[in-house]
């Protein structure tokens, strides 16, 4: 038993080990990307018309844009290893602070709705594999990928255009209310505002992510279903339904993997969405970073996307382990 | 350029992919170039003629309408875009040109003096990577001239130079202007009255806010909610050399001198002014004004914060290190400046753009903050002296000033909410369903139409001096030929692109940087090319160029 331990603890030291160095050749490949980009953060500033050329080269002393790559780089990796982000070039504050209310603001848009996805997307491509042939299969399907084939900010235009142009029913965008002052007593429920702005951005992004974890499920369903153990199930004489449990939950593997890459999707934010529903977001904050050539925000914000990708798939190997345990001896 | 705005279309163009072509455009217009400035002494066909602009959806227009007609006079036009970024780092940064590239600059407050344009644009000075005369338009008599008119204290006398100097560029042609396009927002006239249509600005814009001291509510709505494009990035008004962002904390902290709404000089937080020779000014600050935190406002401000700049060296505000030598105190309400050569743009750029900071809190910035200059300083409570106060900022999303009814010009408003709104069509149906008040960028022709068929909307549309453009690369054949510029110029249906591009809704230059809206400083004796493809080929021909069979225009022969 002890043995069997060691081999687990030394498997999990080597796969961090593994998840560090990837870390590090993404901060130094991410690094790099922005000093190949053309233009350097002042480059934003030239359109200005208002800094004349030398004024433009005293920025580019005092930011130190002068400083030879090499130097650069190592400043750069030695304040990240003290997890010193440094100052936003757009925004003269620390990078935290930029990137720490996007991020809240993103999550509160993404969590739920990875969430509602994930669990509509079980529950429902579970009984389009079920019913295979049916019909509420074939206008399940049809649905399914037209949804999947619409772009987000399409979706997201439909949505506000029916629920907010039309019926009036929610906000047009934001966040929420500037200077909100409650009127009545719904109103004055705490995060109601909030609520009220979040509706149609979930409800976008949910009619947008559902359609992939539903694919995968309604497959590995359909591969499930000819599985011995659910002729046997079905042989002991248990309901329909009740095979149908058994059945999803060894089909819920793939859609497990899935689920890692979705998030690492969903909270790089969707920068469609969040212009659409001027949402204040990672996605938009990544996109202007970019082209502003933020690159402290930019490099951050992609570290944080790279952090999560390789965190969420440690995760999940992880959680294979303990869904399928023949893994864990490879 | 007003880039804000552009940085959202980027922001769209990005996301969707076209901004990957980008690398591959700007490879090829090197490739074009190396081509074109290897035919020193060209002969043979003229090679095709490269046109870039930015990926702005007016551009892409104008160049279609371009392409169609330049092509008439037997050449190739190949016109490409790439993201703004892209381009301001290639063309201003770099001073890498094609032959001709296209781009727009907006109704700032400080291009209606005159010297803006003529010395940004066209002094071999800024001739250099990150000057705007990337065109490289190089003549000594014009730099003597721009230099003349920077100088010339008395206005009839550099009016005449001012007019020299666009009788100058109207023969040499290094620019072909389209239009100075008018700035059109609309507002809700059923919550609000008294909106003032002010030069480049329009009724809605944060350039100079004339309306947003003067309207008067009609309805329980008291705050004014402004859709706009741009995110605010700072608070700090040493920071920021972006004109919107720069603009809106100049209603916190006041100029010395505004703009009225025809575009003439006004006293703000100054009373008067007196420009005893060049480089003597002297100047009364308004009685009576006080800091948000209560402290009156007085000299020994004013001359800490031109004293902090010249210590500080921001480069936001580069203008003052440039001109300015030396403040002094002269009475309890009096300053006097002392520059380091004559200039006539001093009271209205400077003067116009400066601010005052109060100096119990400055003097402590950057002090034991942490960071290396004051630009750098959050400056998260601004505590100004304007007619509207700092009451809220949340990133990405808005802006809220309350108004500050001791302001000698009190606003009847209550206060105002700067909406950061990244996409046109919310902000379109924001006006519509009355979740915003105003517009604070400008729209089209079409939106104006769609916004006016709702009977409590009005779509105002207001003469500008910002302009879309197009300069010459003066030392790339077979631009470098007057006479195929001049040719261009009358290939250039200036009218068709406002009404086809702008809805009409723009003024049709004269061959002149200046708009005739200014009407001080435009030359009226500068009449536009006419739009002729027989005059131009006559302009050719004459020059001594020629067309083959097919029709291909040929260099002159040697």
């Amino acid at each position: 038993m002890s043995a069997e331990a060691g081999r687990g603890a030394h498997r999990l030291a080597a796969r961090l080990a593994q998840s560090l160095l990837t870390i590090w050749v993404l901060v130094t490949l991410i690094w790099l990307m922005f000093r190949l980009l053309p233009g350097d953060p002042t480059t934003a500033l030239l359109g200005t018309g208002q800094l004349p050329p030398d004024a433009i080269q005293r920025l580019r002393k005092a930011w130190a844009l002068d400083d030879p790559w090499l130097v650069q780089y190592l400043r750069y990796l030695a304040n990240l290893v003290v997890g010193d982000l440094g100052l936003s070039f757009v925004f003269r504050e620390p990078v935290m602070k930029i990137i720490a209310p996007a991020l809240v603001n993103t999550l509160l848009l993404m969590v739920p709705a990875v969430t509602i996805s994930v669990m509509l997307g079980v529950v429902l491509g579970a009984r389009l594999g079920w019913r295979r042939g049916a019909l509420s299969e074939v206008a399940g399907n049809i649905i399914v990928l037209v949804l999947r084939s619409l772009p987000a900010f399409w979706i997201g235009i439909i949505v506000l255009v029916i629920f907010s142009y039309t019926l009036g029913w929610f906000p047009i965008g934001g966040i929420r209310t500037p200077a909100f002052f409650p009127e009545t007593w719904i109103e004055e429920i705490p995060g109601y505002d909030v609520a009220r702005h979040l509706v149609l951005p979930v409800l976008a992004a949910v009619l947008y992510f559902v359609a992939d974890p539903l694919m995968i499920m309604r497959t590995a369903m359909l591969e499930a279903r000819t599985e011995d153990f659910v002729a046997y199930a079905q042989a002991r004489g248990l309901s329909d339904g009740d095979v149908m449990r058994i059945a999803r939950a060894n089909a819920m593997l793939p859609v497990v993997t899935y689920v890692g890459i979705m998030v690492s999707f969903a909270f790089g934010g969707q920068v469609l969405l969040e212009v659409v529903f001027s949402w204040p977001g990672m996605g938009r904050l990544m996109v202007n970073s970019v082209l502003q050539r933020d690159y402290p925000v930019a490099q951050a914000a992609f570290l944080l996307m790279a952090v999560l990708v390789v965190g969420v798939n440690l995760a999940v190997d992880l959680a294979y382990a303990r869904l399928d345990p023949r893994i864990r001896d490879d | 350029m007003s880039y804000s705005r552009r940085s959202f279309l980027d922001a769209f163009a990005a996301a969707s992919g076209t901004a990957v072509a980008v690398p591959g455009a700007v490879a090829l217009f090197d490739a074009a170039m190396s081509r074109a400035i290897a035919q020193q002494a060209p002969t043979g066909p003229v090679p095709p003629l490269q046109f870039l602009s930015p990926n702005w959806p007016d551009y892409v227009e104008i160049s279609r309408l371009l392409v169609a007609s330049w092509s008439k006079l037997g050449i190739t036009v190949e016109a490409r875009q790439g993201t703004t970024q892209s381009v301001l780092g290639e063309v201003i940064g770099e001073h890498k040109m094609p032959h001709v590239v296209g781009v727009s600059w907006g109704g700032a407050p400080d291009r209606i003096d005159p010297d803006y344009f003529l010395t940004e644009f066209f002094h071999t000075r800024r001739a250099t990577k990150g000057g705007l005369n990337y065109g490289h338009y190089r003549n000594a008599a014009f730099d003597e001239i721009a230099d003349a008119q920077r100088r010339e204290m008395d206005p009839e006398k550099r009016r005449a130079l001012v007019w020299k100097a666009q009788e100058m560029l109207a023969t040499d042609n290094p620019i072909i202007v389209f239009t100075y396009r008018n700035s059109t927002q609309a507002y809700n006239k059923a919550r609000f009255a008294g909106v003032v249509p002010t030069l480049g600005s329009g009724i809605g814009m944060s350039y100079i806010p004339w309306t947003y001291y003067k309207m008067r509510p009609l309805t329980s709505r008291r705050i004014v909610r402004i859709a706009n494009f741009t995110e605010i990035v700072t608070l700090n008004p040493f920071a920021t050399p972006e004109i919107f962002n720069a603009t809106l904390l100049r209603w916190m902290y006041p100029t010395f001198v505004t703009r009225g709404p025809n575009g003439e000089i006004e006293p703000w937080a100054a009373e008067k002014w007196n420009a005893l020779d060049g480089q003597t000014v002297d100047m009364t600050l308004r009685a009576g004004m006080v800091f948000d935190d209560g402290r009156p406002v007085t000299v020994e401000d004013v001359k800490f914060t031109f004293d902090y700049m010249l210590q500080w060296k921001f480069p936001a505000l580069a203008r003052v290190n440039d001109v300015l030598d030396s403040v002094e105190i002269l009475s309890p309400r009096e300053v006097r400046f002392r520059l380091k050569q004559p200039s006539a743009s001093f009271v209205p750029n400077v003067l116009g753009f400066c601010f005052v900071a109060p100096r119990h809190i400055w003097q402590n910035v950057p002090g034991s903050s942490g960071v290396a200059s004051p630009a750098d300083w959050p400056n998260e409570n601004p505590v100004g002296y304007g007619g509207f106060r700092f009451r809220e900022w949340r990133k990405g999303e808005f802006v809220r000033l309350e108004t500050n009814k001791n302001f000698f010009l009190a606003p009847q408003i209550d206060g105002a909410i700067w909406l950061v709104v990244p996409n046109i069509e919310n902000q379109l149906a924001m006006m519509e369903s009355g979740a915003a008040d105003i517009l604070g960028w400008t729209i089209d022709g079409e939106q104006a139409k769609r916004l006016n068929r709702h009977p409590e909307l009005e779509a105002v549309s207001v003469p500008s001096h910002g302009m879309h453009e197009a300069r010459f690369n003066m030392e790339l054949a077979p631009v470098s030929d007057p006479a195929f510029r001049l040719a261009i110029q009358h290939a250039t249906d200036r009218k068709e692109i406002i009404d086809v591009v702008f809805s009409g809704l723009g003024i049709d230059a004269l061959n002149s940087v200046i708009t005739p809206a200014n009407k001080f400083w435009a030359n009226p004796n500068v009449p536009n090319v006419e739009f002729s493809i027989d005059k131009a080929r006559k302009v050719l021909a004459d020059a001594g160029y020629t067309w083959d069979g097919g029709g291909r225009l040929q260099y002159p022969r040697r």
